[in-house]
């Protein structure tokens, strides 16, 4: 315990209070792209309509699913750790771990599958497959807002892949568990955002 | 440590499974033809409710510091400041004037 | 004192008086010594010294900049220094004053001092993060000097697209560098709030928090909703550059305005983040200096939230003339009349505090009395651009400048020079010339409308701003105006001057030498280096002028170097009511 706390539940509390003000500046972060998605989708609602169905539902589902997953298999974790089940911890984290890996797995193979076309950001886009003059503006934002949520799953990666170590090594039990418990915090969230890209760009009619 | 609510598997399992099944919902539901603007509202209501799910249950909001509820909540309705008020200016440009 | 046990979170506990030491041998200055120690630090008193002394020497290369651009403005046409370079100049002189100097200013440099100390904690919630938060700052003014030096900006601080996503220069590598400041601001943010929340000594209930507390509450909440903001549009205009994303470029099928719309998102609250923590500078030293209670504390401390809400409600007052849906626009103008309503407030107040009060005409109150005048000018003449019909005619002129110059320069630097002067004291252990700091005091009063009176009348009579050149009924204002901002410059390198030498040779500070009741000036001259030696107990609030001093040096007694292992502490969010002995 550090020694600025009057004892381990203030360190605790502050340890979480500190880590939802950040996933405050998170939401927010998105939130920019994603205001420019509502502004951009309420002007060219044709656009969006048809561009979409380049978007595979059935693997945007697929990784709607894993990360699910992998936010239960987290908060196993947490659980795990809460009643010193320290072997489960591992274990939770270790799947969690993979199904994060899968997600990004699939990630890759849609991006490539895109390119493949010509699909590609801003002024590098070359398909001529969507009849409307600023298909790539659909595209640009689909690549900022999947590519900055890719972004965030690989620093969860990093960070649980770190908790995993810890865990081998007996650093967490059920006195001490913080870091599992607001990197679970910043996972869900990173989940979340993905519950509402999901929708937004695979499933337009 | 005392006062931490420790969730039961039936608790995290039935989430999952309700946000399993929700996910198929608003699949289904994208292939079935809903005039617009509902069909927005309908998949972005579905998704509403599998985020409060996630941070409910998830993320322990119900059990926490009513506070940290009272941050989630602050950041969403900035976040809509931000878009209604740019909204006020994109949706109500006046038409391009001709040129002349 | 005895007061009635009337529910069950009353505790009894045993309180002994801690006289604070005017001489300690043992202060945080020489506990831990050595280079290392202060690059590793965690101690929010060395992470505010590094700070102040960071933004002061990123202060002098912004002024360095004004003058440049003062000094070339006294002819029209060039004076010394070509057209595109005097785009840079001003570029530079807005981005390193804003984002160097004026955001992290009180609440970095002053807050992490006295924030902890004020609320009776060790520090502050997150000492390590604060370290990085100092670190990221350097990290990012070292990218933005490398940007100036590899190719330059001429965009305006305001980087408005398409000019920024289009022209050549160093835009990127600048957006990125202020992207990494953001998050300094950011995290300092996060500890704040939740040092506020977390961290306060017993006693210490939300009734009786500093008002300087709660401007860096107010702030901080800015902080972490606004600036997230900044870091993804600024992140934008750099895929705009590199990938051509086409949504801000009309080339490329975007809409400037939405660029506009992102950037003074954040931008607006940001000024509200560089003037707040000023607003809690003014309330401690009208209070400590007439030795009063404030008049309306719950109207002051609430307005700080107000005024941070509002402000998130207004940024498209800059954009009355971009093409925005007058719809908007006159939302936008609506909500500016009332965002003014809460500061002034709050002016209302501190007059009504100075009030048959017991003034001590110090320096730092000085210093507050040029921030009222000046501040008064420029808030007002802020009511009058938030006018569409007006702001028409003013809109990209002097006006504009000369306002922002008297709410940032007038407002937040005189609160900011008030601030340092108030805890030099406390943070040096040494006073400095009262005479030096009241002279300079009217030098830098002089100067400054010396310097900005003249741009309110150009401005309204069409001279715009950023334009190198002018015709020839401008140049006697501009010649006046430039002749003030030397005069300005003067009286800021002269508080420099006798500042920096009493760190050497002033006369040694008392722990209190203005008798503030507030608990920073309850603990030894140079504080400790865990702040308290004991664990402080709260029984009034920071302005009961009423009270003995005795009264504000309550400690738990027994708490011996207070590390917190004792049995008998109840930290509560609530406090509590307390039965001293």
């Amino acid at each position: 315990m550090q020694h600025h706390f009057v004892d381990a539940e203030q360190q605790f509390d502050a340890a979480k209070m500190g880590m939802w003000i950040f996933l405050v500046t998170e939401i927010l972060f998105f939130g920019g792209l994603f205001a420019a998605y509502i502004v951009y989708r309420l002007w060219h609602p044709e656009l969006f309509t048809m561009a979409s169905e380049q978007l595979d539902t059935l693997w945007g589902g697929v990784n709607t699913l894993v990360l699910i997953g992998s936010s239960l298999t987290v908060a196993m974790a947490i659980k795990s750790a809460q009643l010193n089940q320290k072997k489960n911890i591992a274990i939770n984290l270790g799947i969690t771990l993979a199904l994060a890996a899968v997600f990004m797995v699939i990630k890759y193979f849609e991006w490539t599958h895109k390119f493949h076309l010509g699909i590609f950001p801003g002024e590098f886009y070359t398909f001529g497959g969507i009849d409307h003059p600023q298909a790539n503006i659909f595209f640009s934002l689909y690549y900022l807002m999947t590519g900055l949520h890719g972004i965030h799953v690989i620093i969860g990666i990093g960070l649980i892949a770190w908790l995993l170590w810890r865990s081998t090594k007996g650093h967490f039990n059920s006195e001490y568990y913080t870091p599992i418990e607001i990197t679970g915090l910043y996972w869900h969230l990173v989940d979340i955002i993905w519950i509402f890209l999901f929708p937004l760009f695979y499933l337009i009619d | 440590m005392s006062g931490h609510h420790i969730s039961t598997d039936r608790t995290l399992l039935g989430v999952a499974g309700g946000l399993l099944i929700l996910t198929i919902l608003t699949v289904a539901v994208h292939y079935v033809y809903i005039p617009e603007p509902w069909s927005i509202m309908v998949a972005m209501g579905i998704a509403i409710f599998k985020a409060t799910l996630v941070a409910a249950f998830f993320m322990n909001l119900y059990w926490d510091d009513q506070f940290n509820t009272l941050l989630f909540i602050a950041s969403l309705a900035f976040f809509a400041l931000l878009v209604g008020f740019t909204l006020l200016d994109t949706l109500f440009r006046p038409e391009i004037m001709p040129a002349f | 004192m005895d007061k009635a046990e009337s529910s069950s979170n009353l505790k009894k506990i045993q309180v002994q008086r801690f006289k604070p030491d005017d001489n300690p041998d043992q202060h945080y200055l020489n506990e831990e010594t050595g280079l290392w120690s202060w690059l590793t630090t965690v101690d929010h008193k060395k992470i505010g010294i590094m700070y102040l002394a960071s933004i002061t020497f990123f202060f002098f290369i912004g002024g360095l900049m004004a003058l440049l651009v003062r000094a070339e403005l006294w002819t029209p046409a060039k004076t010394f220094i070509e057209a595109n370079t005097y785009n840079q100049v001003f570029t530079l002189h807005g981005a390193i004053m804003i984002f160097l100097f004026l955001v992290p200013s009180v609440p970095a440099a002053l807050g992490n001092f006295i924030l902890p100390l004020q609320l009776g904690a060790k520090d502050v919630a997150f000492p390590r993060l604060n370290l990085l938060s100092y670190y990221l700052y350097l990290a990012g003014a070292g990218i933005a000097v490398f940007s100036i030096l590899n190719g330059g900006i001429d965009t305006g601080w305001t980087f408005y697209t398409p000019y920024s996503s289009s022209t050549g220069g160093a835009v990127t590598s600048m957006t990125f560098g202020v992207f990494v400041i953001g998050f300094s601001s950011i995290l300092t943010g996060v500890n704040f709030i939740t040092t506020i929340h977390k961290m306060r000594a017993p006693g210490l209930t939300w009734d009786k928090l500093p008002l300087f507390c709660w401007g860096l509450y107010a702030t901080s909440i800015i902080q972490i909703l606004a600036t997230p903001v900044l870091a993804i549009t600024l992140a934008l205009v750099a895929m705009e550059r590199i990938l051509g994303i086409g949504i801000f470029d009309p080339a490329l099928g975007g809409d400037p305005v939405l660029y506009q719309h992102f950037f003074w998102f954040y931008s607006h609250p940001a000024v509200y983040i560089m003037i707040v923590p000023g607003f809690g500078v003014v309330s401690e030293i009208i209070t400590t200096f007439s030795k009063k209670h404030i008049f309306g504390y719950w109207a002051i401390a609430l307005s700080s939230l107000a005024i941070a809400f509002i402000g998130f409600l207004v940024w498209g007052h800059h954009m009355f003339v971009s093409g925005q849906a007058s719809l908007a626009s006159m939302v936008f103008s609506f909500l500016t009349f009332l965002v003014g309503i809460p500061t002034g407030i709050k002016m209302f107040n501190w007059t009504a505090t100075l009030y048959k009060g017991s003034i001590k005409l110090a320096s730092p109150l000085l210093y507050i009395f040029g921030f009222f005048f000046l501040f008064l000018v420029g808030g007002l003449t802020g009511i009058v651009l938030g006018s569409i019909a007006l702001d028409v005619h003013l809109h990209d002129t002097y006006y504009v400048v000369a306002h922002f110059h008297f709410v940032m320069v007038g407002g937040m630097v005189m609160a900011f020079l008030a601030g340092v002067h108030y805890w030099w004291p406390k943070i040096t252990g040494r006073m400095y010339n009262e005479t030096m700091a009241k002279i300079s005091c009217a030098i830098i009063f002089v100067g400054f409308n010396v310097t900005f009176l003249p741009q309110f009348v150009m401005g309204s009579q069409g001279m715009p701003r950023r334009y190198f050149n002018y015709i020839e009924q401008f140049q006697a204002f501009h010649q006046v105006s430039t002749i003030g901002s030397f005069i300005l410059g003067l009286g800021f390198v002269m508080v420099f001057y006798y500042l920096v030498k009493s760190i050497f040779y002033g006369e040694k500070a008392k722990a209190n030498p203005w008798g503030s009741r507030a608990l920073e000036w309850q603990i030894s001259t140079l504080p400790p280096l865990h702040n308290f030696h004991h664990t402080p107990v709260i029984v009034n609030g920071p302005y009961d002028y009423h009270k003995p001093m005795e009264e504000f040096q309550l400690g738990l007694a027994g708490s011996g170097n207070g590390h917190g292992h004792d049995e008998e502490l109840e930290v509560t969010q609530e406090g509590e009511e307390l039965n001293a002995e």
